[in-house]
């Protein structure tokens, strides 16, 4: 180490991240009032920043003898749906759907007199209740935030809050107390199984990947989440950036790698913003770069983007990328421990995986294999997404029914519907229909089931959504992110495609049905990737469970659902119809007429089914038939 | 190492393919998109076969699947081979035109692909990338490459113009499976289509037939370097009689051998 | 801005791009990115001086900036609207408001309005479930769209293009 590197690092070995742990704890003493607001993109796109602009003057002009006032950004709590969230200390007072003009009110009541401001706290539905903290509200409670814990507490920008909150002790740990061969034993241990959808034994790979012949390897964090509906890995990098990095370079320690990358999906620019600040914050604290806490071992990381490809979640389609080529995956009979990024031993593991690391590093692989089930321990964060009444992100511990994570957590289906389906594992997955929802969440049970785990969306579906419809969005996506090698896949997939399209145009035959199925098996068997043999699984699970709607749109040219243009009409019920003429004024192709207080009619001719006319009714007066 | 191919035991050695080694065992196994000069690519799905070990079964293409030893393969088994047809079927979609699908599919019992042609059928490729590999990898040219992904993939030159880097060898004319790379000569250049790719046209030094593209030619020169003084700018029959010429000067007249020619054109 | 059709205008910015990567090829993603974001589009001149910088092959740089859908080859529209077209967008409405700008715009996935005001780009789910259905234009956001209020925001935008063209 060169006396530069010596004089600009701020921690040289495991005393001095002590000694910064304990100054920093010292810090948040109950004097002082800490005001965070969640400035990450879900936040943000309700007008987060404003609130924080608005905070940050309205803290300024306090008078001199009040109170110290720290004001923090923090990342994502999970609750997206509820945001702006501001969360004040002391108290854990939980403030959601905060806007600007609310921010006189919090400073004046709660942080220069602790009051609650009632009108900002979550209402519980059923009890009619006012929660104060989060820890009180639905959502949260029956939650177990481990990878999640300190989400919404640290400003993703303090290397100093994550040491504080004890961030980089799993790392300390690893480097001076363990050997390589010691932490991919406690992560075997674990029983730590890939999150990012595949599942395979976390420990296993390390293992494999750290006896692969060849000195340089590389270790990659998979930031490319892509399952529609999926925001877990969003959050996780835009919130705790940190946990992603120590992640990682304990995983490099165990398998001997000095290189790393973190492939970042283009739709994200916040998340890499955010781990480009760790990056350089971590390297400037000596926590990365040359001789890590004076023990020798040195690891440095790069980010790389995406360009808009579902397929490069793929790990070999990744590794192309990385490589400035096309996503195209290859096949993996010889695996990419083995021979990957620029074929070296490569260790790819997802954001979720990495993160969970450190906590298993410092209590243990044990502690972590006392949570879930028997082959899925841990636990996992899902993105609890649909028509579902709390919108957002939860963790729970493997194990937990899809009926208790949808109804307890989630509130359950707004404005009373039924619930049809829990749609799992994103594209590669499947449906499952509201009779199967007692069935436990794990990576096997879900694939029994027909779905998978995925990355972690549930998205729920209630009684209004046509199920051949999904069918076919699924397939339309997968043909738009199909990277077109195979033929199996490219001209399956296409084909499936033009069948769905047409089933839900009203032009459905017989024996589409039966072509579909001879597509799904042909994908499942001759594709070369994971896209297109998964690619069965949300045709096949709508068939088997939703097989009817398929016969009606094909037999009979309908959809029940009312969501296939077409197969179904919009019409105006006379008898509560009050003749307001709100729908006649919306509708763009003037396909509505009637008099004032006068039931309204709609010209089926001219109705383009753009569904205006229903958005503003305001007394539930048109129905689709 | 140990293979059992359909029930007969093979020898194998490390660094071979399932395909290699089926083949050598009598197997016929279509792959269209695999040849001997480029490594495996794995993309018309056509050499799928069963494989067995340790009780597991799974299908996997036999041209990038290493041999292991003790494993078993089927390469008609009933599962391969609707799998194969299913195959078949989809290519014939895609490339309506192309005579060898048609050829391939009636092998198989596939007279008629039950499914329509929904893309923009260019006739015959069937974007089995063998010219891309050759190209980039055997001439060092990268002249074509795949454009666009999914059902809009295509082959293509940079931005849809004539490639600088084309030096006119014809090595994807004679890689392409399906006959869909045409070489043609008109006036002084060759013309390489359907990519517009144009080269001077070389001719003999002594005669003036048609041998090949001087780029290729020029090539061929630079990488000979001084043994290539009586090969390059001739053709065959006139670098023969010169070959024959020196011969009979030196006392070592031989009979005339057969040296392959530089395009199967060249005599146009 | 007009396209160049000497390539050698745009050395000096394919040299920034490409030198704050180190010219690593590996890289060649982000450089499009960043120069996309310099130039508004992928300009194929700066495309094959890239290749040139680099040492790599030009088809490398076509394949690429055609296989990701986030590069346009083409000059795009002043404003760029993004729907998301993730499961839950797409069942909350986003296929209708995706209906609808193309037709109201006469646009398809990835084109731009012969005035230049527009490009329609469709994307695969921006991670913000919970506020479904959910557009972008540049980087303003606008949650839970209601199929209603696009022809108005679409109106902002022609309007506000109005006044600054009016101003110059």
């Amino acid at each position: 180490m060169s006396v530069t590197e010596i004089a600009t690092k701020k921690v040289t070995c495991a005393a001095d991240l002590e000694r910064v742990r304990a100054e920093s704890s010292l810090r948040a003493s109950v004097e002082t009032v800490s005001v965070a607001v969640c400035t990450s993109t879900g936040c943000g796109a309700k007008g987060a920043e404003r609130v924080f602009a608005a905070l940050e003057e309205a803290l300024r002009g306090l008078p001199a003898e009040a109170r110290e006032v720290t004001l923090k950004r923090t990342g994502c709590h999970g609750f997206c749906e509820r945001g702006p969230i501001v969360v004040v200390q002391p108290g854990d007072i939980f403030y959601q759907n905060v806007r600007e003009e609310d921010v006189p009110e919090i400073v004046r009541e709660t942080v220069l007199n602790g009051r609650v401001v009632e009108s900002l706290l979550y209402e519980d539905s059923e009890t009619g209740r006012r929660c104060v903290s989060s820890t009180e509200i639905p959502f949260y409670r029956k939650q177990r935030r481990i990878v999640l814990e300190h989400h919404g507490l640290i400003d993703p920008t303090s290397i100093d809050d994550y040491i504080a909150v004890g961030g980089y002790r799993g790392l300390t740990k690893a480097l001076t107390e363990m050997t390589p061969e010691q932490v991919i034993a406690e992560v075997e241990l674990s029983g730590l199984r890939g999150r990012g959808g595949g599942g395979f034994p976390t420990g296993r790979k390390w293992r494999s990947c750290a006896q692969a012949a060849g000195e340089l390897r590389y270790v990659i964090c998979n930031g490319d989440e892509g399952d529609p509906g999926a925001f877990m890995d969003r959050s996780i990098m835009e919130a705790n950036p940190y946990g992603v990095i120590e992640g990682m370079t304990i995983g490099a320690y165990a398998i001997g790698a000095s290189e790393a990358f973190i492939y970042v999906r283009n739709e994200y620019p916040l998340a890499v913003v955010r781990l480009q600040q760790a990056i350089e914050n971590a390297r400037e604290w000596g926590l990365l770069g040359e001789n890590i806490l004076g023990t020798g071992f040195s690891l440095d990381i790069r980010i790389n983007r995406g360009g808009g490809a579902f397929v490069c979640g793929e790990s070999t389609a990744l590794m192309a990328s990385l490589q400035g080529e096309p996503g195209e995956p290859r096949a993996k009979y010889v695996h990419t421990v083995e021979s990957g990024l620029h074929g070296r031993p490569t260790c790819l593991n997802n954001v979720e995986t990495w993160v969970n690391v450190p906590t298993i590093v410092t209590r243990g692989g044990e502690w972590f294999a006392s949570i879930g089930t028997e082959r899925s321990k841990g636990t996992k964060v899902f993105s609890l997404v649909g028509n579902v009444c709390n919108t957002g992100l939860v963790e729970v511990p493997m194990g937990m029914t899809l009926r208790e994570i949808v109804y307890d957590i989630g509130g359950g289906v707004p404005e009373g519907k039924a619930l049809k389906a829990v749609q799992t594992g994103g594209p590669s997955g499947g449906c499952i229909p509201e009779k199967l929802l007692d069935s436990p969440v794990d990576f096997d049970q879900l694939s029994e089931l027909g779905s998978m785990m995925g990355s972690g969306g549930l998205i729920v579906m209630d009684e209004d959504t046509c199920m051949v419809n999904v069918a076919r969005y699924f397939v339309d996506f997968l043909r738009e992110e199909s990277c077109g090698k195979c033929t199996a896949c490219r001209e399956g997939v296409a084909q499936m495609s033009h069948i769905l399209n047409r089933i839900c145009a009203g032009e459905g035959r017989e024996g589409d049905v039966e072509l579909l199925l001879d597509l799904c098996e042909i994908a499942e068997e001759a594709a070369l990737c994971a896209l297109g043999t998964t690619v069965p699984n949300p045709v096949r699970s709508t068939i088997k469970h939703f097989g009817e709607e398929y016969d009606e749109h094909i037999r009979k040219k309908h959809c029940s659902a009312g969501q296939c243009r077409g197969l179904f009409e919009y019409r105006i019920v006379a008898d509560t119809c009050t003749g307001c003429g709100l729908c006649r004024k919306a509708c763009p192709q003037d396909a509505i007429s009637g008099e004032r207080k006068k039931p309204h009619v709609i010209d089926q001719a001219k109705c383009v089914q753009c569904g205006a006319c229903l958005e503003v009714c305001s007394f539930s007066a048109i129905a689709k038939v | 190492m140990e293979l059992t191919v359909d029930g007969v035991t093979v020898q194998a050695y490390a660094g071979e393919t399932v395909l290699a080694v089926a083949r050598r065992a009598g197997a016929e196994i279509p792959a269209l998109c695999s040849h001997v000069a480029v490594a495996p690519y794995g993309a018309c799905r056509l050499c799928m076969v069963e494989v067995k070990r340790n009780g597991r079964s799974r299908m996997v293409a036999s041209c990038s699947y290493p041999a292991e030893d003790g494993l078993t393969v089927l390469t008609h088994s009933e599962r391969v081979q609707r799998a194969r047809r299913g195959v078949v079927e989809l290519l014939m979609a895609q490339a309506p035109d192309s005579k060898e699908l048609r050829a391939l599919g009636a092998s198989m019992g596939v007279d008629e692909s039950r499914f329509p042609t929904i893309g923009p059928a260019e006739g015959k490729c069937i974007l089995c990338g063998l010219c891309v590999s050759v190209c980039r990898d055997v001439i060092h040219a990268s002249s074509v490459s795949f454009a666009n992904r999914g059902v809009d993939r295509a082959l293509t030159t940079p931005f849809l113009e004539p490639s600088e880097e084309c030096i006119g060898c014809g090595a994807c004319a004679a890689v392409c499976p399906v006959g869909a790379i045409e070489i043609r000569v008109s006036g002084d250049e060759i013309e390489i289509a359907p990519f517009g790719n144009r080269v001077r046209l070389a001719r003999c030094a002594e005669c003036g037939t048609p041998i090949g593209s001087v780029p290729l030619g020029e090539r061929v020169q630079r990488e000979l370097g001084d043994r290539s003084t009586h090969t390059v700018g001739l053709c065959i029959d006139c670098k023969q009689r010169q070959a024959g010429a020196r011969a009979w000067k030196v006392g070592r007249l031989r009979p005339a051998s057969r040296a392959p020619r530089l395009s199967p054109t060249a005599r146009s | 801005m007009g396209t160049k059709t000497d390539r050698r205008d745009y050395r000096a910015t394919v040299r920034a791009v490409a030198e704050a990567y180190g010219r690593d090829p590996g890289f060649i993603i982000p450089m499009l990115q960043d120069l996309q974001t310099d130039l508004g589009y992928v300009p194929p001149e700066a495309a094959k001086e890239m290749a040139e910088l680099l040492h790599v092959p030009l088809t490398q740089i076509y394949s690429v900036a055609t296989f990701y859908k986030s590069f346009s080859l083409v000059p795009r529209g002043k404003h760029i609207i993004t729907i998301c077209m993730g499961t839950v967008c797409y069942l909350k409405g986003g296929r209708e408001i995706s209906a609808l700008i193309q037709s109201r715009l006469g646009v398809g996935p990835g084109n731009t309005t012969a005035d230049r005001l527009f490009t329609y780009q469709p994307v695969n789910c921006l991670g913000a479930c919970a506020l479904a259905p959910v557009m972008v234009i540049d980087d303003q956001y606008f949650d839970k769209v209601k199929l209603g209020h696009v022809p108005d925001i679409l109106e902002t935008y022609a309007k506000k293009d109005e006044r600054d063209r009016d101003r110059d």
